[in-house]
């Protein structure tokens, strides 16, 4: 697992676990719902874990699976490169600001990279395909002004 | 059985999206900066298979393997929110370099920075969820009609 997979395995693996969902559960495969589920089962109480919430289990137990067999990270992007030495801590707000960004406009948006950019798209549902021009749109041009700025 | 049936898709899911290094930001990064066309290409063939299989759901009238209800499924009709929201999301995802899927499984692979954004992503989706009970007390005590979308299953 040292040597990235390449795209047109990974690719197409990923969208055949939209179809399995579907075609195991008829449901939709979203991250955001995912993490929603855990969320709504700590703050409100009789709510339990759903598929939803069993689907993000998953997706760390693949993680601590990559974590042991494939290669580690060497520091993180853009941000370990921009904030040195005593300016490191700052990544810690930032993340947390752009978790926040993520996680209420995900909701919002009724989806992700994965509900809306995968599983809507796949369906060819009009709010998905404009959530997805307009979420990509925002992260190139967000990802040229950083770039600009660091 | 559904639960563990959702439980070894999220799992295959984790695993090919760490495998594919969705959850490097660098490869992130080059791809939105047009570097390297592996995210696009990576994307697109995901879509496109899921795209094909959910069709080859249709056509066969599938049921569902583990409720044998008819597969099925409604488009959404696009609305503000869903521009909304999405020009936040795209902005948290560019400066993290990570969306929600890859954010579990970075969590899982130990990624020591992944905690802030996982907490800025649980903070992010209580906001929201604490949102909408506030907007459901106030019908509740004012009795009045608070406009707000249906919200449904999203991802």
């Amino acid at each position: 697992m040292h040597q990235q997979l390449a795209w047109y395995v990974g690719g197409p693996v990923v969208g055949l676990c939209v179809v399995a969902l579907r075609w195991l559960l008829n449901e939709r495969l979203g991250a955001t719902s995912a993490w929603s589920n855990a969320v709504e089962r700590v703050s409100s109480p009789g709510v339990r874990f759903d598929t939803r919430g069993w689907l993000l289990i998953g997706l760390v137990l693949g993680g601590i699976v990559f974590g042991i067999f494939g290669a580690g990270l060497d520091g993180y992007g853009w941000l370990t490169e921009t904030f040195t030495g005593d300016a490191r801590w700052l990544i810690v707000p930032v993340l947390l600001a752009a978790g926040a960004l993520i996680g209420f406009g995900a909701k919002t948006a009724g989806g992700c990279t994965s509900g809306n950019g995968l599983s809507g798209n796949a369906i060819l549902s009009p709010a998905s395909l404009v959530a997805t021009a307009t979420f990509f749109g925002t992260a190139i041009v967000v990802s040229f002004v950083i770039e600009a700025l660091t | 059985m559904k639960r563990f049936a959702a439980l070894v898709v999220g799992f295959v899911f984790g695993l090919t999206l760490s495998w594919s290094g969705m959850t490097d930001p660098d490869v992130l990064r080059d791809g939105l900066l047009f570097r390297d066309s592996y995210l696009f290409l990576f994307f697109i063939s995901a879509l496109l298979t899921a795209f094909v299989g959910l069709r080859v759901l249709k056509v066969l009238q599938a049921r569902a393997l583990l409720t044998g209800e008819p597969v099925s499924w409604t488009g959404v009709a696009p609305e503000r929110r869903h521009v909304v929201g999405s020009l936040l999301f795209g902005a948290g995802w560019a400066i993290a370099d990570a969306c929600p899927g890859p954010i579990a499984a970075q969590l899982g692979q130990g990624v020591f920075w992944s905690l802030a954004t996982a907490a800025g992503l649980v903070f992010g989706v209580w906001l929201f969820l604490r949102r909408g009970v506030t907007a459901e007390d106030r019908v509740r005590t004012f009795g009045q009609r608070v406009e707000r979308a249906p919200v449904p299953s999203e991802g």
